[in-house]
Protein backbone atom coordinates (compact mmCIF):
# COMPACT_ATOMS: atom_id res chain seq x y z
CA UNK A 1 0.00 0.00 0.00
CA UNK A 2 1.45 3.39 -0.98
CA UNK A 3 1.07 6.25 1.45
CA UNK A 4 -1.79 8.68 0.93
CA UNK A 5 -0.86 10.82 3.92
CA UNK A 6 2.53 11.12 5.58
CA UNK A 7 2.88 13.36 8.60
CA UNK A 8 6.15 13.93 10.43
CA UNK A 9 6.46 15.72 13.76
CA UNK A 10 3.71 18.24 13.05
CA UNK A 11 3.32 21.12 15.48
CA UNK A 12 0.99 24.10 15.68
CA UNK A 13 0.89 26.81 18.31
CA UNK A 14 -1.53 29.67 18.76
CA UNK A 15 0.11 32.43 20.76
CA UNK A 16 0.77 30.58 24.00
CA UNK A 17 -1.36 27.49 23.37
CA UNK A 18 0.21 24.44 21.75
CA UNK A 19 -2.73 22.83 19.96
CA UNK A 20 -0.67 20.15 18.20
CA UNK A 21 2.56 19.15 19.91
CA UNK A 22 4.31 16.89 17.42
CA UNK A 23 2.20 14.24 15.72
CA UNK A 24 3.41 11.77 13.11
CA UNK A 25 1.62 9.01 11.23
CA UNK A 26 1.15 7.44 7.81
CA UNK A 27 -2.14 6.60 6.14
CA UNK A 28 -2.21 4.07 3.32
CA UNK A 29 -4.15 4.60 0.09
CA UNK A 30 -7.72 3.39 0.48
CA UNK A 31 -7.52 3.25 4.23
CA UNK A 32 -10.15 4.58 6.65
CA UNK A 33 -8.10 6.33 9.28
CA UNK A 34 -9.56 7.89 12.39
CA UNK A 35 -8.32 10.55 14.76
CA UNK A 36 -10.03 9.81 18.05
CA UNK A 37 -9.87 12.11 20.99
CA UNK A 38 -11.77 14.53 23.18
CA UNK A 39 -12.71 18.00 22.00
CA UNK A 40 -9.73 20.30 22.12
CA UNK A 41 -7.22 17.47 21.58
CA UNK A 42 -5.95 19.07 18.35
CA UNK A 43 -7.95 17.04 15.85
CA UNK A 44 -9.48 19.91 13.93
CA UNK A 45 -6.21 21.82 13.91
CA UNK A 46 -4.47 18.79 12.38
CA UNK A 47 -7.14 18.39 9.73
CA UNK A 48 -6.97 22.09 8.85
CA UNK A 49 -3.22 21.86 8.36
CA UNK A 50 -3.59 18.78 6.17
CA UNK A 51 -6.15 20.47 3.94
CA UNK A 52 -4.05 23.66 3.60
CA UNK A 53 -6.27 25.98 5.61
CA UNK A 54 -3.67 26.49 8.32
CA UNK A 55 0.12 26.65 8.26
CA UNK A 56 1.92 24.33 10.65
CA UNK A 57 4.37 25.91 13.06
CA UNK A 58 6.83 23.11 12.26
CA UNK A 59 6.97 19.59 10.86
CA UNK A 60 5.89 18.32 7.46
CA UNK A 61 2.76 16.84 5.97
CA UNK A 62 2.61 15.19 2.55
CA UNK A 63 -0.55 14.23 0.74
CA UNK A 64 -0.21 11.90 -2.24
CA UNK A 65 3.49 12.75 -2.08
CA UNK A 66 2.90 16.53 -2.18
CA UNK A 67 3.98 18.84 0.60
CA UNK A 68 0.94 20.75 1.87
CA UNK A 69 2.90 23.89 2.68
CA UNK A 70 4.90 23.95 -0.57
CA UNK A 71 2.16 23.12 -3.09
CA UNK A 72 -1.20 23.91 -1.52
CA UNK A 73 -3.07 24.28 -4.80
CA UNK A 74 -1.88 20.89 -6.10
CA UNK A 75 -2.96 19.36 -2.80
CA UNK A 76 -6.35 21.08 -2.96
CA UNK A 77 -7.10 19.48 -6.31
CA UNK A 78 -6.65 16.01 -4.85
CA UNK A 79 -8.61 16.31 -1.64
CA UNK A 80 -12.18 16.74 -0.54
CA UNK A 81 -13.06 18.21 2.82
CA UNK A 82 -16.21 17.84 4.85
CA UNK A 83 -16.10 20.26 7.73
CA UNK A 84 -17.42 19.91 11.21
CA UNK A 85 -19.96 22.66 10.64
CA UNK A 86 -21.95 22.61 7.42
CA UNK A 87 -20.21 24.56 4.67
CA UNK A 88 -23.04 24.70 2.16
CA UNK A 89 -24.47 27.82 0.62
CA UNK A 90 -27.92 27.44 2.09
CA UNK A 91 -29.55 29.89 -0.27
CA UNK A 92 -28.60 27.78 -3.27
CA UNK A 93 -30.25 24.53 -4.27
CA UNK A 94 -28.55 21.19 -3.71
CA UNK A 95 -27.71 20.97 -7.37
CA UNK A 96 -26.37 24.53 -7.56
CA UNK A 97 -24.07 23.83 -4.63
CA UNK A 98 -22.63 20.81 -6.39
CA UNK A 99 -22.36 22.60 -9.74
CA UNK A 100 -20.37 25.41 -8.19
CA UNK A 101 -18.10 22.83 -6.63
CA UNK A 102 -17.69 21.01 -9.96
CA UNK A 103 -16.61 24.23 -11.67
CA UNK A 104 -14.29 25.21 -8.83
CA UNK A 105 -12.58 21.81 -8.98
CA UNK A 106 -12.34 21.93 -12.79
CA UNK A 107 -14.45 18.87 -13.44
CA UNK A 108 -14.59 18.70 -17.26
CA UNK A 109 -17.76 20.39 -18.47
CA UNK A 110 -18.99 17.29 -20.29
CA UNK A 111 -18.81 15.19 -17.11
CA UNK A 112 -20.35 17.66 -14.69
CA UNK A 113 -24.03 16.89 -14.85
CA UNK A 114 -23.45 13.15 -14.83
CA UNK A 115 -21.13 13.36 -11.84
CA UNK A 116 -23.55 15.58 -9.94
CA UNK A 117 -26.48 13.26 -10.63
CA UNK A 118 -24.43 10.24 -9.63
CA UNK A 119 -23.32 11.90 -6.41
CA UNK A 120 -26.87 12.92 -5.55
CA UNK A 121 -28.13 9.41 -6.20
CA UNK A 122 -25.31 8.05 -4.08
CA UNK A 123 -26.54 9.92 -1.01
CA UNK A 124 -30.22 9.54 -1.84
CA UNK A 125 -30.86 13.22 -2.44
CA UNK A 126 -31.55 13.21 -6.16
CA UNK A 127 -35.24 13.91 -5.63
CA UNK A 128 -34.42 17.00 -3.58
CA UNK A 129 -31.87 18.43 -6.02
CA UNK A 130 -33.96 21.50 -6.89
CA UNK A 131 -34.64 22.44 -3.27
CA UNK A 132 -32.81 25.18 -1.40
CA UNK A 133 -30.42 23.57 1.06
CA UNK A 134 -31.74 25.77 3.87
CA UNK A 135 -34.81 23.53 3.87
CA UNK A 136 -32.68 20.42 4.53
CA UNK A 137 -32.34 18.65 7.89
CA UNK A 138 -28.95 18.28 9.54
CA UNK A 139 -28.56 14.74 8.25
CA UNK A 140 -29.49 15.71 4.70
CA UNK A 141 -27.01 18.58 4.75
CA UNK A 142 -24.28 16.23 5.87
CA UNK A 143 -25.15 13.79 3.11
CA UNK A 144 -25.19 16.58 0.57
CA UNK A 145 -21.73 17.60 1.74
CA UNK A 146 -20.53 14.06 1.25
CA UNK A 147 -22.06 14.12 -2.24
CA UNK A 148 -20.24 17.37 -2.92
CA UNK A 149 -17.02 15.85 -1.68
CA UNK A 150 -17.42 13.14 -4.31
CA UNK A 151 -18.11 15.32 -7.34
CA UNK A 152 -14.43 15.86 -8.13
CA UNK A 153 -13.45 12.28 -7.15
CA UNK A 154 -10.83 13.21 -4.59
CA UNK A 155 -8.06 10.77 -3.76
CA UNK A 156 -8.37 11.66 -0.10
CA UNK A 157 -11.52 12.74 1.70
CA UNK A 158 -11.22 14.54 5.02
CA UNK A 159 -14.15 14.46 7.40
CA UNK A 160 -14.09 16.50 10.57
CA UNK A 161 -16.53 14.95 13.05
CA UNK A 162 -18.73 13.64 10.24
CA UNK A 163 -21.66 12.54 12.36
CA UNK A 164 -21.63 14.94 15.30
CA UNK A 165 -25.12 16.15 16.04
CA UNK A 166 -26.82 13.52 13.89
CA UNK A 167 -29.34 11.01 15.19
CA UNK A 168 -28.21 7.36 15.42
CA UNK A 169 -30.11 6.32 12.30
CA UNK A 170 -28.57 9.06 10.20
CA UNK A 171 -25.15 8.27 11.62
CA UNK A 172 -25.53 4.65 10.56
CA UNK A 173 -26.66 5.71 7.10
CA UNK A 174 -23.73 8.13 6.78
CA UNK A 175 -21.33 5.33 7.58
CA UNK A 176 -22.94 3.09 5.00
CA UNK A 177 -22.31 5.81 2.44
CA UNK A 178 -18.69 6.22 3.53
CA UNK A 179 -17.95 2.51 3.32
CA UNK A 180 -19.58 2.29 -0.09
CA UNK A 181 -17.48 5.22 -1.17
CA UNK A 182 -14.26 3.48 -0.29
CA UNK A 183 -15.41 0.28 -1.93
CA UNK A 184 -16.49 1.96 -5.13
CA UNK A 185 -13.74 4.56 -5.66
CA UNK A 186 -10.95 3.38 -3.38
CA UNK A 187 -10.98 6.79 -1.66
CA UNK A 188 -8.76 7.25 1.36
CA UNK A 189 -10.78 8.55 4.30
CA UNK A 190 -9.31 10.56 7.12
CA UNK A 191 -11.74 11.44 9.84
CA UNK A 192 -11.82 12.86 13.32
CA UNK A 193 -14.30 11.85 15.94
CA UNK A 194 -14.89 11.79 19.64
CA UNK A 195 -17.39 8.96 19.39
CA UNK A 196 -15.97 5.56 20.31
CA UNK A 197 -18.50 3.60 18.31
CA UNK A 198 -17.72 5.69 15.26
CA UNK A 199 -14.02 4.99 15.63
CA UNK A 200 -14.86 1.26 15.43
CA UNK A 201 -15.59 1.81 11.73
CA UNK A 202 -11.99 2.77 11.02
CA UNK A 203 -9.26 0.47 9.79
CA UNK A 204 -6.84 2.16 12.13
CA UNK A 205 -7.19 4.75 14.86
CA UNK A 206 -4.82 7.27 16.31
CA UNK A 207 -5.86 8.18 19.81
CA UNK A 208 -4.97 11.80 20.44
CA UNK A 209 -4.92 13.72 23.66
CA UNK A 210 -3.52 17.16 24.42
CA UNK A 211 -2.04 17.49 20.94
CA UNK A 212 -0.17 14.17 20.96
CA UNK A 213 -0.86 10.71 19.57
CA UNK A 214 -0.94 8.37 22.57
CA UNK A 215 -1.69 5.17 20.61
CA UNK A 216 -2.09 4.13 16.99
CA UNK A 217 -3.42 0.75 15.86
CA UNK A 218 -6.45 -1.14 14.61
CA UNK A 219 -9.48 -0.95 16.91
CA UNK A 220 -9.14 -4.67 17.68
CA UNK A 221 -5.45 -4.42 18.53
CA UNK A 222 -6.05 -1.37 20.71
CA UNK A 223 -8.68 -3.26 22.64
CA UNK A 224 -6.35 -6.24 22.82
CA UNK A 225 -3.87 -3.95 24.45
CA UNK A 226 -6.24 -3.32 27.34
CA UNK A 227 -6.53 -7.06 27.20
CA UNK A 228 -8.99 -8.82 29.28
CA UNK A 229 -12.71 -9.36 28.97
CA UNK A 230 -14.89 -8.73 31.95
CA UNK A 231 -17.14 -11.59 33.05
CA UNK A 232 -20.11 -11.09 35.36
CA UNK A 233 -21.53 -14.25 36.91
CA UNK A 234 -24.73 -14.44 38.95
CA UNK A 235 -24.77 -17.13 41.58
CA UNK A 236 -26.28 -17.91 44.98
CA UNK A 237 -22.83 -19.01 46.19
CA UNK A 238 -20.37 -16.25 45.29
CA UNK A 239 -17.88 -17.40 47.92
CA UNK A 240 -17.77 -20.88 46.42
CA UNK A 241 -17.31 -19.53 42.92
CA UNK A 242 -14.59 -17.14 44.04
CA UNK A 243 -12.74 -20.01 45.67
CA UNK A 244 -12.97 -22.13 42.55
CA UNK A 245 -11.74 -19.26 40.34
CA UNK A 246 -8.76 -18.55 42.51
CA UNK A 247 -7.75 -22.17 43.22
CA UNK A 248 -8.29 -23.69 39.82
CA UNK A 249 -7.65 -20.75 37.45
CA UNK A 250 -5.69 -18.33 39.58
CA UNK A 251 -8.21 -15.54 38.94
CA UNK A 252 -9.09 -12.76 41.30
CA UNK A 253 -12.72 -11.75 41.50
CA UNK A 254 -14.74 -8.98 43.08
CA UNK A 255 -18.14 -9.38 44.68
CA UNK A 256 -20.96 -7.72 42.81
CA UNK A 257 -24.68 -7.52 43.23
CA UNK A 258 -26.00 -11.09 43.15
CA UNK A 259 -22.67 -12.64 42.20
CA UNK A 260 -19.18 -11.53 41.20
CA UNK A 261 -17.12 -10.17 38.34
CA UNK A 262 -13.64 -11.01 37.16
CA UNK A 263 -11.26 -10.26 34.31
CA UNK A 264 -9.96 -12.97 32.01
CA UNK A 265 -8.41 -13.25 28.56
CA UNK A 266 -10.65 -14.71 25.87
CA UNK A 267 -13.73 -14.55 28.01
CA UNK A 268 -16.00 -16.49 25.64
CA UNK A 269 -13.73 -19.54 25.72
CA UNK A 270 -13.38 -19.25 29.46
CA UNK A 271 -17.16 -19.33 29.94
CA UNK A 272 -17.32 -22.67 28.14
CA UNK A 273 -14.53 -24.00 30.33
CA UNK A 274 -16.30 -22.82 33.45
CA UNK A 275 -19.68 -24.23 32.44
CA UNK A 276 -18.23 -27.66 31.76
CA UNK A 277 -16.31 -27.77 35.05
CA UNK A 278 -17.92 -30.40 37.29
CA UNK A 279 -16.98 -28.79 40.59
CA UNK A 280 -18.52 -25.32 40.08
CA UNK A 281 -21.36 -23.98 42.21
CA UNK A 282 -24.69 -23.55 40.39
CA UNK A 283 -24.85 -20.43 38.15
CA UNK A 284 -27.94 -18.33 37.49
CA UNK A 285 -26.51 -16.27 34.69
CA UNK A 286 -23.23 -15.29 33.08
CA UNK A 287 -22.20 -12.57 30.65
CA UNK A 288 -19.00 -11.39 29.00
CA UNK A 289 -18.16 -7.81 28.11
CA UNK A 290 -15.37 -7.11 25.68
CA UNK A 291 -13.18 -4.08 26.31
CA UNK A 292 -14.38 -1.02 24.42
CA UNK A 293 -12.40 1.88 23.07
CA UNK A 294 -13.66 3.74 26.12
CA UNK A 295 -11.63 1.33 28.24
CA UNK A 296 -8.67 1.86 25.91
CA UNK A 297 -8.90 5.60 26.24
CA UNK A 298 -9.28 5.34 29.99
CA UNK A 299 -6.28 3.07 30.34
CA UNK A 300 -4.11 5.28 28.11
CA UNK A 301 -5.00 8.66 29.55
CA UNK A 302 -6.42 7.83 32.95
CA UNK A 303 -9.55 9.76 31.97
CA UNK A 304 -12.85 9.06 30.33
CA UNK A 305 -13.26 10.71 26.96
CA UNK A 306 -15.20 13.84 27.79
CA UNK A 307 -18.40 13.79 25.85
CA UNK A 308 -20.91 15.79 27.82
CA UNK A 309 -19.43 17.75 30.69
CA UNK A 310 -16.63 19.62 29.00
CA UNK A 311 -18.43 20.07 25.71
CA UNK A 312 -19.27 23.70 26.45
CA UNK A 313 -15.68 24.63 27.23
CA UNK A 314 -14.33 22.75 24.27
CA UNK A 315 -16.79 24.49 21.99
CA UNK A 316 -15.65 27.80 23.37
CA UNK A 317 -12.04 26.88 22.86
CA UNK A 318 -12.82 25.79 19.32
CA UNK A 319 -14.56 29.08 18.65
CA UNK A 320 -11.51 30.86 20.01
CA UNK A 321 -9.17 28.86 17.83
CA UNK A 322 -11.37 29.49 14.81
CA UNK A 323 -11.36 33.19 15.52
CA UNK A 324 -7.61 33.23 15.74
CA UNK A 325 -6.86 31.33 12.71
CA UNK B 1 -10.22 30.65 -14.33
CA UNK B 2 -12.73 32.91 -16.09
CA UNK B 3 -15.29 30.17 -15.74
CA UNK B 4 -14.70 29.95 -12.00
CA UNK B 5 -15.03 33.74 -11.64
CA UNK B 6 -18.24 33.57 -13.64
CA UNK B 7 -19.63 30.68 -11.56
CA UNK B 8 -18.86 32.51 -8.30
CA UNK B 9 -20.25 35.78 -9.67
CA UNK B 10 -23.38 34.02 -10.82
CA UNK B 11 -23.85 32.51 -7.37
CA UNK B 12 -23.99 35.95 -5.75
CA UNK B 13 -26.27 37.24 -8.49
CA UNK B 14 -28.69 34.33 -8.13
CA UNK B 15 -28.93 34.97 -4.43
CA UNK B 16 -29.39 38.70 -4.95
CA UNK B 17 -32.15 38.20 -7.51
CA UNK B 18 -33.88 35.58 -5.37
CA UNK B 19 -34.15 38.09 -2.56
CA UNK B 20 -36.65 40.57 -4.07
CA UNK B 21 -37.37 42.15 -0.74
CA UNK B 22 -33.80 43.31 -0.39
CA UNK B 23 -33.98 44.91 -3.81
CA UNK B 24 -37.10 46.84 -2.93
CA UNK B 25 -35.98 47.93 0.52
CA UNK B 26 -32.66 49.10 -0.91
CA UNK B 27 -34.56 51.61 -3.05
CA UNK B 28 -36.24 53.21 -0.07
CA UNK B 29 -33.03 54.93 1.03
CA UNK B 30 -32.45 57.08 -2.09
CA UNK B 31 -36.15 57.84 -2.47
CA UNK B 32 -36.44 58.86 1.15
CA UNK B 33 -33.56 61.27 0.58
CA UNK B 34 -35.03 62.48 -2.68
CA UNK B 35 -38.48 63.08 -1.26
CA UNK B 36 -37.64 64.39 2.19
CA UNK B 37 -34.45 66.28 1.40
CA UNK B 38 -35.10 67.16 -2.22
CA UNK B 39 -38.63 68.43 -1.89
CA UNK B 40 -38.10 69.65 1.66
CA UNK B 41 -35.31 71.99 0.61
CA UNK B 42 -36.20 72.65 -3.00
CA UNK B 43 -37.91 75.93 -2.27
CA UNK B 44 -35.12 77.33 -0.12
CA UNK B 45 -32.07 76.13 -2.12
CA UNK B 46 -30.80 78.43 -4.84
CA UNK B 47 -28.23 76.54 -6.89
CA UNK B 48 -25.36 78.33 -8.59
CA UNK B 49 -26.00 76.02 -11.53
CA UNK B 50 -29.06 77.89 -12.70
CA UNK B 51 -31.40 75.62 -14.70
CA UNK B 52 -31.77 72.45 -12.62
CA UNK B 53 -33.93 72.36 -9.52
CA UNK B 54 -32.63 70.82 -6.29
CA UNK B 55 -34.45 67.49 -6.74
CA UNK B 56 -32.80 66.93 -10.12
CA UNK B 57 -29.49 68.15 -8.69
CA UNK B 58 -29.70 65.47 -5.98
CA UNK B 59 -30.35 62.55 -8.31
CA UNK B 60 -26.70 62.00 -9.42
CA UNK B 61 -25.49 62.26 -5.83
CA UNK B 62 -28.10 59.77 -4.68
CA UNK B 63 -27.27 57.43 -7.57
CA UNK B 64 -23.68 57.37 -6.31
CA UNK B 65 -24.94 56.96 -2.73
CA UNK B 66 -27.03 53.97 -3.77
CA UNK B 67 -23.89 52.35 -5.21
CA UNK B 68 -21.91 53.24 -2.09
CA UNK B 69 -24.35 51.55 0.29
CA UNK B 70 -25.28 48.61 -1.91
CA UNK B 71 -21.75 47.66 -2.88
CA UNK B 72 -20.30 48.19 0.58
CA UNK B 73 -22.92 46.03 2.25
CA UNK B 74 -22.58 43.37 -0.43
CA UNK B 75 -19.12 42.74 1.05
CA UNK B 76 -20.74 41.60 4.29
CA UNK B 77 -21.34 38.30 2.47
CA UNK B 78 -17.71 37.47 3.25
CA UNK B 79 -18.31 37.85 6.99
CA UNK B 80 -21.55 35.94 6.58
CA UNK B 81 -19.91 33.11 4.69
CA UNK B 82 -17.12 32.83 7.16
CA UNK B 83 -19.59 32.70 10.02
CA UNK B 84 -21.66 30.01 8.34
CA UNK B 85 -18.76 28.00 7.03
CA UNK B 86 -19.15 28.36 3.28
CA UNK B 87 -15.97 30.38 2.98
CA UNK B 88 -13.96 27.34 4.03
CA UNK B 89 -15.38 25.40 1.12
CA UNK B 90 -14.09 28.15 -1.19
CA UNK B 91 -10.71 28.51 0.49
CA UNK B 92 -9.98 24.80 0.36
CA UNK B 93 -10.92 24.59 -3.33
CA UNK B 94 -8.17 24.81 -5.96
CA UNK B 95 -9.28 28.33 -6.87
CA UNK B 96 -6.84 31.26 -6.80
CA UNK B 97 -7.75 33.75 -4.06
CA UNK B 98 -7.66 36.48 -6.71
CA UNK B 99 -10.50 34.76 -8.60
CA UNK B 100 -12.68 34.76 -5.48
CA UNK B 101 -11.99 38.46 -4.90
CA UNK B 102 -12.65 39.30 -8.56
CA UNK B 103 -15.99 37.48 -8.46
CA UNK B 104 -16.99 39.23 -5.24
CA UNK B 105 -16.06 42.67 -6.58
CA UNK B 106 -17.86 42.11 -9.88
CA UNK B 107 -20.97 40.79 -8.14
CA UNK B 108 -21.02 43.61 -5.58
CA UNK B 109 -20.70 46.11 -8.40
CA UNK B 110 -23.38 44.41 -10.51
CA UNK B 111 -25.92 44.35 -7.70
CA UNK B 112 -25.21 48.01 -6.97
CA UNK B 113 -25.58 48.78 -10.67
CA UNK B 114 -29.01 47.13 -10.74
CA UNK B 115 -30.13 49.14 -7.74
CA UNK B 116 -28.82 52.47 -8.99
CA UNK B 117 -30.29 51.86 -12.47
CA UNK B 118 -33.69 51.28 -10.91
CA UNK B 119 -33.28 54.40 -8.87
CA UNK B 120 -32.42 56.47 -11.97
CA UNK B 121 -35.26 54.87 -13.90
CA UNK B 122 -37.85 55.61 -11.22
CA UNK B 123 -36.73 59.07 -10.12
CA UNK B 124 -38.47 60.94 -13.02
CA UNK B 125 -41.72 59.60 -11.54
CA UNK B 126 -41.26 61.93 -8.57
CA UNK B 127 -40.35 64.86 -10.77
CA UNK B 128 -36.57 64.65 -11.30
CA UNK B 129 -35.43 65.95 -14.69
CA UNK B 130 -32.13 64.91 -16.30
CA UNK B 131 -30.66 63.82 -19.60
CA UNK B 132 -31.51 60.13 -20.00
CA UNK B 133 -28.56 59.50 -22.33
CA UNK B 134 -26.26 61.14 -19.82
CA UNK B 135 -27.65 58.84 -17.14
CA UNK B 136 -27.02 55.86 -19.41
CA UNK B 137 -23.45 57.01 -20.00
CA UNK B 138 -23.00 57.32 -16.21
CA UNK B 139 -23.73 53.65 -15.58
CA UNK B 140 -20.24 52.32 -16.46
CA UNK B 141 -18.69 54.91 -14.14
CA UNK B 142 -21.10 53.99 -11.35
CA UNK B 143 -20.28 50.31 -11.92
CA UNK B 144 -16.55 50.96 -11.58
CA UNK B 145 -17.18 53.01 -8.46
CA UNK B 146 -19.13 49.99 -7.19
CA UNK B 147 -16.01 47.85 -7.62
CA UNK B 148 -13.92 50.33 -5.63
CA UNK B 149 -16.44 50.40 -2.81
CA UNK B 150 -16.84 46.63 -2.74
CA UNK B 151 -13.07 46.23 -2.66
CA UNK B 152 -12.97 48.56 0.35
CA UNK B 153 -15.73 46.46 1.92
CA UNK B 154 -13.66 43.30 1.36
CA UNK B 155 -10.65 44.91 3.03
CA UNK B 156 -12.82 45.60 6.09
CA UNK B 157 -14.57 42.20 5.96
CA UNK B 158 -11.28 40.31 5.76
CA UNK B 159 -10.35 41.72 9.14
CA UNK B 160 -13.75 41.54 10.81
CA UNK B 161 -14.99 38.44 12.53
CA UNK B 162 -18.51 39.58 13.33
CA UNK B 163 -21.44 41.31 11.66
CA UNK B 164 -21.48 43.93 14.40
CA UNK B 165 -17.81 44.70 13.85
CA UNK B 166 -18.30 45.00 10.12
CA UNK B 167 -21.38 47.19 10.55
CA UNK B 168 -19.61 49.51 12.97
CA UNK B 169 -16.51 50.00 10.82
CA UNK B 170 -18.49 50.35 7.62
CA UNK B 171 -20.77 53.00 9.08
CA UNK B 172 -17.71 54.81 10.36
CA UNK B 173 -16.34 54.86 6.79
CA UNK B 174 -19.50 55.23 4.76
CA UNK B 175 -20.99 58.31 6.43
CA UNK B 176 -18.07 60.70 5.88
CA UNK B 177 -17.54 59.37 2.35
CA UNK B 178 -21.17 60.13 1.55
CA UNK B 179 -21.55 63.46 3.32
CA UNK B 180 -18.19 64.82 2.15
CA UNK B 181 -18.65 63.97 -1.51
CA UNK B 182 -20.77 66.82 -2.80
CA UNK B 183 -23.66 64.41 -3.28
CA UNK B 184 -25.99 66.78 -1.44
CA UNK B 185 -24.55 70.21 -2.30
CA UNK B 186 -22.38 71.94 -4.88
CA UNK B 187 -18.76 71.97 -3.72
CA UNK B 188 -18.00 75.38 -5.18
CA UNK B 189 -19.19 77.25 -2.12
CA UNK B 190 -17.33 75.21 0.51
CA UNK B 191 -14.75 76.68 2.91
CA UNK B 192 -11.19 75.85 1.91
CA UNK B 193 -10.53 73.17 4.58
CA UNK B 194 -13.72 71.26 3.89
CA UNK B 195 -13.16 71.52 0.17
CA UNK B 196 -9.74 69.90 0.60
CA UNK B 197 -11.38 66.92 2.30
CA UNK B 198 -13.95 66.65 -0.48
CA UNK B 199 -11.16 66.71 -3.06
CA UNK B 200 -9.41 63.63 -1.64
CA UNK B 201 -12.66 61.66 -1.54
CA UNK B 202 -12.92 59.49 -4.68
CA UNK B 203 -16.71 59.59 -4.50
CA UNK B 204 -16.65 63.35 -5.18
CA UNK B 205 -15.39 62.61 -8.68
CA UNK B 206 -18.11 60.03 -9.27
CA UNK B 207 -20.80 62.49 -8.21
CA UNK B 208 -19.19 65.18 -10.34
CA UNK B 209 -19.01 63.00 -13.45
CA UNK B 210 -22.56 61.70 -13.13
CA UNK B 211 -23.92 65.18 -12.42
CA UNK B 212 -22.04 66.53 -15.41
CA UNK B 213 -23.47 63.85 -17.67
CA UNK B 214 -27.01 64.08 -16.29
CA UNK B 215 -27.63 67.79 -15.74
CA UNK B 216 -24.55 69.41 -17.28
CA UNK B 217 -23.18 70.80 -14.03
CA UNK B 218 -19.66 69.80 -12.99
CA UNK B 219 -16.63 71.17 -11.17
CA UNK B 220 -13.82 69.05 -12.65
CA UNK B 221 -13.00 68.00 -16.22
CA UNK B 222 -14.69 64.71 -17.08
CA UNK B 223 -11.32 63.22 -17.95
CA UNK B 224 -10.04 63.87 -14.43
CA UNK B 225 -13.18 62.29 -12.99
CA UNK B 226 -12.72 59.18 -15.11
CA UNK B 227 -9.02 58.95 -14.24
CA UNK B 228 -9.74 59.13 -10.49
CA UNK B 229 -12.59 56.60 -10.78
CA UNK B 230 -10.43 54.10 -12.68
CA UNK B 231 -7.31 54.72 -10.59
CA UNK B 232 -9.06 54.22 -7.26
CA UNK B 233 -10.69 51.02 -8.55
CA UNK B 234 -7.31 49.54 -9.48
CA UNK B 235 -5.71 50.53 -6.17
CA UNK B 236 -8.53 49.23 -3.99
CA UNK B 237 -8.91 45.99 -5.95
CA UNK B 238 -5.21 45.30 -5.43
CA UNK B 239 -5.47 46.06 -1.71
CA UNK B 240 -8.56 43.85 -1.39
CA UNK B 241 -6.78 40.93 -3.05
CA UNK B 242 -3.88 41.35 -0.65
CA UNK B 243 -6.17 41.52 2.39
CA UNK B 244 -8.07 38.44 1.25
CA UNK B 245 -4.87 36.46 0.67
CA UNK B 246 -3.72 37.17 4.18
CA UNK B 247 -7.02 36.14 5.69
CA UNK B 248 -7.39 32.68 7.14
CA UNK B 249 -10.61 30.72 7.47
Amino acid sequence: MSAAIEVVDLKKSYDTVEAVRGVGFTVGAGEIFGFLGPNGAGKTTTIKILCTLLQATSGTARLAGLDVAASPSEVRKRIGVIFQDPALDDRLTAEENLMLHAVAYRVPRADRQARIDESLHFVDLFDRRKDLTRTFSGGMKRRLEIARGLVHRPEILFLDEPTTGLDPQTRARTWEVLRELRKKYGTTLFLTTHYMDEAENCDRIAIVDHGLIVALDTPAALKQRVGKDQIAARTADPAGLARLLSEKYGLESTAADGGLTFLVEEGDAFIVKLLTASDRPPLEGISVRRPTLDDVFLSLTGRQIRVEGAEGNAAKLRALVRRRG
Amino acid sequence: MIEVVYALWRRDMIKFLRDRRQLITSLTRPFLWLLAFGFGLRASVRLPTGGADYVSFLVPGLAAMTVLFASMFAAISIVWEREFGFLKELLVAPVPRGAIVAAKILAGSATALIETSLMLLLSPLVGARFNPLGALASLPLLAIFGMTVNALGIIVAARMKSFEGFGAVVNFVIQPVFFLSGALYPISGLPRGLRAVVLVNPMSYVVDAVRGLCIGHHSFPLLLDVAVILGSAVIFAALATRAFRKMEA
